[in-house]
């Protein structure tokens, strides 16, 4: 295939707009991710924050984790709320599951990084992540302030592209058609746009073709720029040397015959 | 038809041997081609972003509201009535705090009266309460858009008596909001693009048509006045190749009957009897040449010709990948792990990886040049990109300060060679009177590329991270390395020149001319001083502590480049029409150092503003005339070692200002803080700048030609 100038302009524009269009994409998509992610955690943060309330209203009246039987039923209830959420559950300041959301988790122990949140001077909520989960947790805590556990709320990774994934794939369509349709455009843009350099090459090309045939017209001295005049020139000289040559050629042969 | 084959050139304007006029239409097709998708594209993506997000925000106030039903429902079941709830604001200003995406909260009785409300006035929100007041709500509640606010209404029951609503609200244009940081980030994907279009189309257009034609109007000009010795050598498949096609095969067709016509002459001189005959064909043979002149050696000669817009490109991707880390190195080496002892202090390692990578440059041009000189600009190029790309790659692997230090150094080393290389190519495809060109070529290129790289640098690593953009700094400079092996390939390098090194020695002795001492300790040394200490090294610092993004800072440091762009271009002429170069450095080192100190009267992030644009201004500024005083002030040493190696030297000094700089900044920060360490540096800066203007004086004009009597 040859590479027209055209082609090469095209090329050369269609490999920006693609380049250019898919970082956007890309930082649009990292953007909105960020975003949706924070408020998807928000939500979860708020919903462990009410568990959390509620659980340190009892621990405040003296009841310990372990005895707060109705608290199985809340985070039962909350689960059930939410299909999303994959489990609730809360464990005390050694790592054992007291109340989960499935029941067959109870007495099993967390992860340990679960638990360094709650050797942190800071009691503030935390998330972490885990296999397939994340994780958003809050510490619960005495009114003497001590740390006797940690509520905590998993919800899948991936929400994101689950949840908008067909959004997100008709945007990206959207996206390629833009980038398409206006592919196109660079290409018949481009090739009118170089439009004007092709005529001036085929105009030349035509004077020279003429010149080599001794057709060509002489000088043109109303040439646009220093080009065109020299160009002209050229042609001229060009003619003027081959028609010059083909009458000395002619002259030696005359002479050549002359025995 | 014949008359009008050389009239239709006519027809179109556009000339074919200069570039402006074809890139001005090519990029006016760039704005139109990358413009408008990026624009609708960032619509559609907003708009279905915000649809997206719409139904989550829904979730999140329902999520609230529910749990303040719940609480309100727990306390009128005691038997408190709605209205007199105790503590209701400040329960509502906790959540409010701690769900920023909640405009307000309200409590309203059954007739729709507002009994407690935070973060809206009544007058926004009574008439619709009250407008829909009797209505009944199921415990999914309703949704309403009210003034700019969405509004969610959840029932609050005693006993299944409806008693209050509990209204949940947010900002209709929230998510947008949220969404607008990311335009800043499309605005500056747009002009980083649009920058590398232009440097792409100029290259085409360069490389392809007005280079190319620029051949074949030199063979033109020679051949107009019979000179048929010499043909274009373009083997392009595009229209201007088939153009020169046809053009050299009319020249080659006019040489080929000069060649038959004097090999019939020589035939019939030598063979033909008849001696007058012989006489006569001679002097056909003279009549021709004098009138064309053609190639001795049986063939036209084959013109390539070297451009120095030939390296522009591959010069423009390797500095935008060097400069890319520009904008977060500091950040990047606090966040390495650091061996600190009682020398190598935290700050002091964070301001090693820019100090050592100064320290490569400096080392690096020091036989830069000879060697380019010895194996010529491709081959140095070459080999310059082996220490950049490993070093570049390392940069990104590194785990730990030291070891970033260390990988910096050798990037900087092929930094050096690569520039250098660059720089005698441009200064060798050069003449006297195009070279000022062919360095603006490469000015041009360095300021573009410190533009885009800093500025997508900043945007890059905030999203994909420090490590990552190092990756794709080498993926640019391997695309760099290839398109220059490529391109220099293609044109004919010649055999490179064993030029003599220059002894050391005798150049040392330029240190006695004390305006050149006096330049470089009290202009050269403190302008790159506050360029690394202040705008690499603690700008970034004191921007990242302030709580700017990434981006953020990214944004406010590529002013530098911007300003700098804007101000030399005009100082270079006004120092060219006025002669005032002396004065110009002086005046530039005052600025920058007095934009630096401006921290001293304003807190923020404005002082650094101004300190960044008062440096731009300053280098600006003094950049350019600093070099052009050179001849003046060294005429004697210019005149003996030559003006390339003194201001070689020159260049080399100044970089050890490059490595003070940081060094001395880090120092100043362990003991002062960042705002001490800003305002330390802008004095010292300032301080060595106001004995360079009180000197300044004394400079005169015109060649200083009193060292040659010191001279022996």
């Amino acid at each position: 295939m040859s590479w027209s100038l055209a082609r090469k302009v095209s090329a050369a524009l269609i490999a920006i707009l693609v380049c250019t269009m898919m970082v956007t994409a890309l930082f649009g998509f990292f953007k909105f991710q960020d975003v949706m992610s924070e408020l998807v955690r928000s939500r979860y943060s708020f919903v462990a924050f009410t568990i959390k309330q509620k659980v340190e209203d009892s621990l405040n009246l003296g009841f310990a984790l372990r005895q707060l039987r109705q608290v199985q039923e809340t985070i039962e209830l909350e689960k059930a709320r939410d299909e999303q959420v994959q489990g609730i559950e809360i464990f005390d300041a050694k790592g054992e599951i007291l109340f989960n959301s499935d029941r067959g988790r109870i007495g099993a122990s967390v992860p340990e990084n679960w638990l360094l949140p709650l050797s942190a001077a800071s009691l503030q909520p935390f998330a972490v992540l885990d296999e397939d989960s994340n994780v958003v947790g809050l510490p619960l805590v005495n009114n003497l302030g001590k740390v006797e556990g940690a509520v905590v709320l998993l919800y899948p990774t991936g929400y994101v592209e689950r949840e908008l994934g067909p959004m997100l794939w008709r945007l990206a369509g959207e996206i390629a058609g833009l980038v398409g349709v206006f592919s196109l455009l660079t290409v018949m843009v481009a090739s009118v746009a170089l439009g004007a350099v092709r005529q001036r090459l085929h105009v030349m090309e035509h004077a020279l073709l003429l010149a080599s045939g001794g057709e060509a017209p002489l000088a043109d001295t109303a040439a646009v720029d220093e080009f065109d005049g020299h160009f002209g020139e050229f042609v001229a000289k060009t003619r003027e040397a081959v028609e010059h040559i083909k009458a000395s050629t002619d002259e030696v042969e005359r002479l050549d015959r002359l025995a | 038809m014949k008359s009008n084959a050389l009239t239709g050139l006519r027809e179109g304007a556009m000339r074919l041997d200069s570039s402006r006029s074809l890139l001005i239409r090519l990029l006016m097709l760039a704005v139109l081609v990358l413009v408008p998708p990026m624009v609708i594209g960032s619509y559609r993506a907003l708009d279905n972003f915000k649809r997206g997000l719409g139904p989550e925000m829904d979730l999140k106030a329902a999520a609230i509201a529910r749990d303040l039903v719940a609480q309100l429902e727990r306390a009128v079941g005691f038997g408190i009535p709605v209205d007199k709830l105790v503590g209701v604001d400040e329960f509502f200003a906790q959540v409010l705090s701690a769900n920023p995406e909640i405009r307000y909260l309200g409590i309203t009785d059954a007739k729709g009266d507002i009994l407690f409300l935070r973060g809206a006035l009544s007058e926004q929100l009574n008439d619709a309460y009250r407008g829909r007041s009797g209505r009944a709500l199921d415990d999914s509640g309703l949704k309403a858009n009210i003034a700019d606010f969405v509004d969610l209404a959840l029932p609050v029951h005693v006993r299944d008596v409806p008693v209050a609503q509990v209204h949940v609200g947010f900002d209709q244009d929230y998510v947008a909001a949220q969404l607008f940081g990311i335009f800043y980030d499309i605005a500056v994907v747009l002009v980083v693009s649009l920058i590398i279009a232009f440097e792409v189309l100029l290259f085409v257009v360069v490389f392809n048509v007005s280079g190319p034609m620029k051949l074949v109007a030199e063979v033109v000009a020679h051949a107009r006045r019979g000179d048929f010795t010499r043909v274009p050598g373009i083997t392009s498949a595009d229209e201007v190749g088939h153009f020169v096609r046809i053009f050299n095969s009319a020249m080659r067709q006019v040489d080929g009957a000069y060649r038959g016509l004097m090999a019939y002459i020589d035939e019939v001189r030598s063979g033909h009897f008849d001696r007058e005959v012989a006489g006569q064909v001679s002097e056909i043979a003279d009549r021709v040449r004098f009138l064309f002149r053609f190639h001795p050696s049986g063939a036209p000669l084959v013109l390539r010709e070297k451009l120095s817009s030939d390296v522009r490109l591959p010069l423009f991707l390797f500095i935008f990948a060097e400069e890319l880390s520009r904008a977060f190195m500091p950040l990047y080496a606090q966040a390495l792990p650091s061996p600190a002892g009682w020398l190598l202090t935290p700050e002091l390692l964070i301001a090693l990886p820019i100090a050592v990578f100064m320290a490569g440059i400096a080392v690096g041009s020091l036989w830069a040049g000879a060697v380019t000189e010895r194996l010529g600009s491709r081959k140095v190029f070459q080999f310059g990109l082996a220490p950049a790309v490993l070093g570049c790659v390392m940069s990104g692997l590194a785990h730990g300060v030291i070891e970033l230090s260390l990988w910096r150094g050798i990037a900087g080393l092929g930094y050096a060679l690569v520039t250098v290389a660059c720089q005698s190519y441009i200064s060798k495809t050069t003449v006297d009177s195009n070279r000022a060109t062919g360095l603006g070529s490469y000015v041009g290129a360095v300021l573009t590329a410190a533009i885009c790289g800093t500025v997508a640098g900043g945007v890059l690593a905030e999203r994909i991270g420090f490590g990552p953009t190092f990756f794709v700094s080498t993926a640019l400079i391997l695309v760099s390395g290839w398109l220059l092996s490529h391109l220099l390939a293609v044109v004919d390098h010649g055999a490179p020149v064993a030029a003599p090194v220059p002894s050391g020695r005798p150049l040392l002795r330029i240190f006695a001319n004390w305006r050149f001492t006096v330049l470089v300790l009290f202009a050269a040394i403190p302008a790159k001083m506050a360029l690394t200490g202040y705008f690499f090294f603690l700008v970034p610092l004191t921007l990242w502590n302030s709580d700017h993004s990434l981006a953020e800072l990214a944004r406010i440091m590529v002013l530098y480049p911007l300003v700098m762009l804007a101000v030399s271009s005009q100082s270079t002429r006004l120092a060219d029409q006025m002669g005032w170069r002396i004065g110009q450095v002086a005046l530039g080192g005052l600025i920058g150092g007095a934009g630096i100190l401006s921290m001293l009267a304003f807190d923020g992030t404005l002082p650094l503003v101004i300190g960044i644009v008062c440096l731009g201004v300053s280098h600006g500024m003094s950049a350019s005339p600093q070099l052009a005083a050179i001849p003046d002030i060294c005429w004697i040493e210019c005149n003996r070692h030559g003006r390339t190696q003194v201001l070689a030297l020159l260049r080399t000094l100044e970089r050890v200002g490059s490595v003070i700089g940081p060094l001395l900044a880090a120092a100043f920060l362990l003991h002062w803080g960042v705002k001490g360490a800003v305002i330390g540096l802008g004095a010292v800066v300032l301080a060595m700048a106001a004995i360079f203007a009180m000197v300044a004086g004394a400079y005169g004009s015109g060649p200083h030609l009193e060292t040659e009597e010191d001279v022996p």
